[in-house]
């Protein structure tokens, strides 16, 4: 009994019938006034002492206002798009539906984004592969370009040495040990520059141990002019040897690598004179 | 036979007339509407549909719209507008009101008119007048324990 009357005069039911109570502290005073008549009887004087009040307070509305009502209500029912309103409906009911709604929006937003954000990874992979694969292709034309460049610069130098008397072309046979061997020779005689020739040499490749060397015969007597490589996939086709002023053959044994001080005659593989 | 007294309090809530007058129309369309969902167990029909009237009106207050028409008034409105807000106008329904105001000690009937006539809740109620939540419930009870004592 003493627990109800300070439950009464804990001022709950006068702000239950007021409307501001949530929804828990609502049912729970139900839940009370169900149970205990007591508060059922306080709750109701409570009413009609604010509908007294209000009455006293009545201020009369426009005279059109209740045709104006009646016309609206007499329209074909929009029951179906109008919530029910609750009993002691609160106004942050229609605060919770906002936000309820936010938040449904923030989800639908943060899935749209974590989607946009796969697909966008997604893509860049792809770009960077595409960059990977157009920087390699690059690379390779590079390198080509420069073969090609390189390639032309020495075509253009065996050009300009056909034209040039100073230069000699030496032919290179192939002995005993390769009958189909051949290479050629360029000499300037006034440079002593001396070049050989790999797009017209037919040497077979020498392995990892072993190196061409190029000589040079002075009256009678071998002079090293340097070692050559003979390679599938060269890029090079001019190789310059060292320099030599007066030769009167030119000859190319295969020697270990690093070459020899003299030439090893059983491997000799081309020998040619100079054309005077 | 109700409308006087549900006009009464949106009135006092909100000082538009207009906008009285559209929210008591749009007040009787809900309880129209609503009326299944009305359960004579919890309470009496005219506390249910005061409170569909007062929560209309105090979202409309708090509205945007209605926040950005009370700063768009004209000056010649504004006369009338300040008088509505000081409660100055000559109202002959509240004629009667006046001696059980007298009855009512003043801190118990400030409160009771922040709540039930200007649509604050009792926290911001609390707030504003700088007092605890408790003392808030309290004066509210006394001053409906005299309103019942009045009507008796």
């Amino acid at each position: 009994m003493e627990e109800l009357k300070t439950y009464i005069e804990s001022g709950i039911l006068e702000l239950y019938v007021l409307g501001q109570l949530n929804a828990i502290e609502q049912a729970e005073v139900e839940d009370m006034a169900a149970k205990h008549p007591e508060i059922k009887q306080e709750i109701e004087a409570i009413e009609i002492a604010m509908e007294q009040y209000a009455q006293k307070n009545a201020v009369a509305p426009n005279p059109n206002i209740e045709s104006k009502i009646l016309a609206e209500i007499s329209k074909p029912s929009v029951q179906d798009a109008i919530p029910i309103i609750p009993f002691n409906y609160a106004p942050y009911e229609s605060k919770i539906k906002t936000l309820r709604i936010a938040l449904a929006a923030c989800a639908a937003l943060l899935v749209v984004s974590g989607v946009a954000l796969y697909n966008t990874h997604n893509e860049l992979g792809n770009a960077k592969d595409q960059i990977a694969l157009l920087s390699t292709e690059k690379e390779q034309y590079t390198t080509t370009v420069n073969y090609i460049k390189q390639s032309n610069a020495d075509l253009q130098k065996i050009a300009d040495m056909v034209t040039n008397p100073a230069w000699k072309i030496v032919q290179l046979a192939g002995t005993k040990m390769d009958p189909n061997a051949k290479m050629v020779v360029y000499w300037d005689t006034s440079k002593q520059n001396v070049i050989v020739d790999q797009s017209k040499m037919q040497l077979p490749l020498n392995d990892a141990d072993h190196q061409y060397q190029l000589w040079a015969l002075v009256n009678g007597k071998p002079v090293d002019l340097g070692v050559f490589d003979v390679k599938a996939d060269s890029s090079q086709i001019l190789i310059n040897m060292k320099a030599i002023a007066d030769a009167q053959t030119f000859a190319v044994t295969l020697e270990k690598r690093g070459g020899s001080p003299t030439p090893t005659m059983t491997q000799l593989i081309v020998a040619g004179n100079v054309s005077i | 036979m109700y409308s006087s007294a549900l006009f009464g309090v949106i009135s006092r809530l909100v000082p538009h007339t207009e906008v009285a007058e559209d929210i008591l129309q749009e007040t009787f369309i809900k309880i129209w509407n609503a009326a299944d969902s009305y359960d004579s167990s919890k309470g009496r029909l005219f506390t249910w549909m005061m409170n569909i009237a007062r929560n209309l009106s105090i979202d409309k207050v708090r509205s945007k719209d209605f926040r950005n028409s009370e700063k768009n008034q004209d000056i010649d409105n504004n006369v009338d507008f300040i008088d509505a807000q000081k409660e100055i106008t000559f109202n002959a329904d509240l004629l009667g009101l006046k001696d059980i105001v007298d009855t009512l000690k003043p801190e118990y009937n400030n409160v009771l008119d922040m709540v039930y006539f200007k649509g604050y809740t009792h926290v911001e109620t609390a707030e504003e007048l700088n007092l605890p939540l408790g003392t808030v419930k309290t004066r509210l009870r006394m001053a409906i324990l005299e309103l019942r004592k009045y009507f008796n």
